[in-house]
């Protein structure tokens, strides 16, 4: 109180011709809300004011310079014509009476001149933060009528949330998808004892949590990915989506730029993969040859894009691209590398390319050490040379690793997220619902997901996505021999 | 036009091989350059890089074919020094900047080369035709003393300049952070602050950021561990019914695209209330590395000789004795290397994170550091010394341990 008088006898410098009395207002605690201050104002308005101004701030204040204006409320001569209610815009809700405000056509607050008082709950305010709020009478050209004096107030109402969504199917689903699991282990334990395999029923114990938690975890969430396809789930009703049919996928199959991300991502793909397994074939052949100088301190260097988390080398890379990067920097130019499509198609290749070189460069570093080099010495003696060594000697060796790890490439690429989130967010932008210039299938889907809220679509995309890539996986599977080490 | 007989033919000056393989080199990397150079504007460096370029080729095409065409070396050689000329040209009147240096360097290096070897004695005697038993010794033994020397200094410009695109970025971005300002331009060097460094260890949000991401990387790798160490040994260790079928499982789960479990994911940990909580993060991370966590394992336990165990069971151990007590201990190093991985992965995971945790201070540091990389009002200088502050304890595991992880990855992602 004693701030808000100083206040006031600073306005009175400043302000010095001010006709009326300064609003009565106080704070009412008991009707305050969540982000809600309830003020009541006791004041009669005077002929010149056609209006009340309500300023707050969250700092003492003696010139509404230092405050932010929240609301007007209208003082007027008649309501004749008016209606009481509450606004839309849920600004403030105002009272005369006990009764909504009228408002006018605008749907500013009305009060009736001779009015003695009114009341108004002001939203936004910050939980459990001291606000200053001050009524000030205005006249028809803005200027004050009376002094300034804020009083001080805060709402310490917690938020009342509204109740989450119902999640006992959820819960269930869960449950029994745990007993399923439970139950087929249980009979597969019982049969392995009929057959006399008695040592081995304790391994199902020991795998029954990673099976729970993959199937709750990883295969549940596909099933219920694969349902939403089928229903009209958008972030608008949540949890409450309904059958659909094939419509998401008559939505994926005509969206404009379908081809176009179709396309970006099978050039993102294989380009990528293809400069991976070259350029890093090419830096472990260097490595592992014999002789070479300073072989430990290059691979720690080369090794460093894969060692260093991918989003910070990304983030990195965006700034060295940017007008006033390293890049710039070092050609002298002022280029943005990501304002039009192919450049930024280009850039974003170009810095996963740099991501990806180190796990291809190590694992076929391990590969060719384990060549022996008798054979490169028999064709040396021979004069084979080096290239022929090459083509005929280490590649058909290296053949049982390349075709697994490039297809493991595919696989890493196709569903990589980050490098074109984090560089472009599949920008320069082309249209509105359509794929940007470097959107690939995954960063897509990611906004349509959660950008634009499509639930549904999104799923229908994921499933799309998945066929295809079941179809690689198949032939992953069949050609790495992946299995062998089953037996 | 009479090809040397025998023996003779392929006797052949290191130097003359070496111009073949680098030539050609050189001119690649020259349009390479020439690119570079179309993207500055610069038409007096564009039409000295193309005439460099046509040298290149010319002075190649004079090393094919009959080589006692005396005129042809002449030729060669006056064209590499032509392009000498050309490089001095352009470091005369063009700028003088790293790059331009490097870039003139890729013309006059070559030019001066094949110049200076194409007018030395040994290349002269070849090229006039001598095929006497003393010239080809001669020549041979000048071969094996020049070709490991040659083949060096191809081998170390290969590699020093893959390591270009690496060490510069980072001299790049510790020179940001270093910077006053939180912008990205000024020269290398040209001052010094530790303010950015200040500024990020001060922060209460990149202290819960860093506090987020512990929770949550250290919570995955104790849960995906307690799950992945069971099943790794029960498949390593036991044949039981079924036993393909979920290890197969196991590797299919590993090619499901992250996008098409995101989504439901999403809407389940909606629905349970997960959303914003490292619980969340935990529960999907630890299912999402442990199919490679249990390959890895599955891997190691395998390499542990049965005939430990059988012995031990005849001792009289229990099953528990024998995991805690022979098991365990053998196979700790793998254990360490399965939660190492476990723990980077949680650490650097981005997508998730982004889409589970959008109160910042539930953010992880993957998300933390990216939300200071906004489209507007960028803040690069402390972006620049957080990312130094958190890259450098994880790129010092990584190294410390780089050959036990690509061993460990290798034996989860292709057949041991």
């Amino acid at each position: 109180m004693h701030l808000a008088g100083f206040a006031s006898l600073l306005a009175l410098a400043s302000i010095g011709a001010a006709g009326d009395l300064a609003p009565d207002v106080t704070a009412d605690p008991a009707k305050h809300e969540y982000r809600r201050i309830h003020v009541d104002v006791r004041h009669a308005p005077g002929p010149e004011t056609t209006a009340y101004q309500v300023w707050f701030s969250e700092q003492p204040f003696s010139s509404v310079a230092d405050a932010e204006l929240h609301s007007t409320v209208l003082v007027v001569d008649s309501v004749a014509g008016l209606a009481r209610g509450t606004p839309v815009f849920d600004i403030q809700d105002c009272w005369l009476d006990g009764l909504p405000a009228y408002r006018d056509a605008d749907d500013f607050p009305v009060v009736l001149r001779g009015t003695a008082s009114w009341s108004c709950s002001l939203s936004g305010m910050a939980p459990g933060v001291d606000q200053w709020i001050a009524v000030l009478p205005v006249d028809r050209d803005g200027r004050s009528t009376s002094l300034l004096s804020p009083i001080q107030a805060r709402t310490d109402v917690p938020d009342q949330r509204t109740p989450e969504p119902d999640t006992l199917h959820i819960t269930l689903t869960l449950v029994s998808i745990v007993l399923a699991v439970i139950v087929l282990l249980s009979y597969l334990r019982r049969r392995d004892i009929r057959g006399g395999r008695v040592q081995s029923s304790r391994a199902y114990a020991y795998v029954v949590p990673a099976l729970i938690g993959l199937a709750t975890l990883t295969f549940y969430p596909i099933t219920y990915g694969v349902w939403l396809a089928f229903t009209d789930a958008s972030q608008s009703h949540l949890g409450q989506e309904s059958w659909n049919g094939l419509a998401n996928f008559a939505t994926v199959g005509a969206s404009p730029g379908v081809v176009r991300v179709f396309l970006f991502t099978m050039v993102w793909t294989f380009s990528n993969v293809a400069a991976h397994v070259a350029l890093g074939l090419l830096l472990a052949h260097v490595l592992t040859r014999p002789g070479v100088r300073g072989r430990t301190a290059y691979r720690t260097i080369l090794l460093l894009p894969w060692a260093i988390p991918g989003y910070i080398s990304v983030l990195a890379w965006n700034g060295i691209l940017q007008p006033d990067g390293l890049l710039n920097a070092i050609l002298g130019t002022a280029a943005d590398f990501t304002a039009t499509p192919n450049a930024a198609r280009l850039s974003v290749i170009l810095v996963n390319v740099w991501l990806g070189i180190p796990f291809m460069m190590m694992v076929l570093s391990g590969a060719l050490q384990g060549i022996g080099t008798d054979m490169f010495e028999a064709a040396e003696l021979e004069g084979v040379s080096r290239w022929d060594q090459f083509v005929h000697l280490t590649l058909p060796n290296l053949k049982g690793i390349l075709v697994p790890i490039s297809l493991l490439g595919f696989i890493f690429t196709f569903n990589n997220f980050n490098t074109i989130y984090l560089m472009t967010r599949g920008n320069p932008y082309v249209g509105f619902g359509e794929p940007g210039a470097t959107d690939t299938l995954v960063t897509y889907v990611f906004s349509v997901a959660f950008d634009y809220g499509q639930y549904g679509v999104a799923a229908a995309w994921s499933v799309a996505i998945f066929l295809l890539l079941v179809a690689f996986s198949y032939v992953y599977v069949k050609r790495s021999g992946v299995m062998e080490v089953a037996r | 036009m009479t090809p040397a007989g025998g023996i003779m033919a392929w006797v052949v000056p290191a130097e003359v091989e070496a111009l073949k393989r680098w030539l050609p080199v050189a001119a690649a990397v020259l349009l390479v350059i020439l690119g570079l150079e179309l993207l500055r504007g610069d038409e007096t460096r564009q039409f000295g890089i193309l005439a460099a370029i046509g040298l290149f080729v010319a002075c190649r095409a004079c090393l094919s074919g009959d080589r006692r065409a005396a005129w042809k070396r002449y030729l060669g050689a006056v064209l590499a020094a032509a392009g000498f000329v050309v490089a001095v040209q352009l470091l005369l009147v063009g700028g003088r900047s790293i790059y331009d240096v490097w870039s003139v360097a890729w013309i006059a290096v070559p030019a001066s080369a094949a110049a200076y070897w194409l007018l030395s004695p040994r290349v002269a005697a070849w090229a006039s035709g001598r095929d006497d038993p003393a010239f080809v010794d001669a020549c041979l033994g000048g071969n094996r003393r020049l070709e490991p020397r040659l083949r060096q200094v191809g081998r170390q410009t290969l590699l020093v300049h893959a390591c270009l695109p690496v060490v510069v970025p980072l001299v790049w971005i510790a020179d940001v952070a270093v910077s006053p300002g939180n912008i990205l331009g000024g020269a290398i060097g040209d001052a010094f602050t530790v303010d950015h460094f200040a500024n990020v260890l001060g922060s209460a949000t990149f202290g819960t950021w860093v506090r987020n991401s512990f929770i949550v990387s250290v919570g995955t790798t104790v849960a995906g561990l307690l799950l992945a160490i069971p099943a790794g040994y029960a498949f390593s260790r036991y044949r039981f019914s079924g036993r393909r079928a979920a290890m197969f499982l196991f590797v299919l789960v590993q090619m499901f695209p992250g996008i098409i479990i995101l989504l439901p994911y999403f809407m389940i940990m909606k629905s349970l209330g997960l959303l914003n909580t490292s619980i969340g993060l935990i529960i999907a991370y630890s299912v999402t590395a442990l199919p490679l966590c249990v390959w890895m394992l599955k891997g190691f336990f395998d390499s542990i000789p049965m005939e430990i165990e059988e012995a031990a069971a005849i001792e009289g151990c229990t099953q528990f004795q024998i995991f805690r007590h022979i098991i365990l201990p053998l196979s700790l190093p793998a254990v360490a290397v399965t939660a190492l991985f476990s723990f980077l992965t949680a650490w650097n995971e981005f997508l998730l994170a982004l889409v589970f945790n959008t109160s910042n201070d539930q953010y992880t540091l993957p998300v933390g550091l990216a939300s200071m990389i906004p489209a507007t009002g960028q803040q690069w200088g402390d972006f620049a010394a957080a990312s130094i502050l958190v890259s450098i304890p994880v790129v010092i595991l990584f190294i410390a341990f780089q050959k036990a992880l690509v061993q460990g990855l290798s034996v989860g992602a292709v057949k041991g």
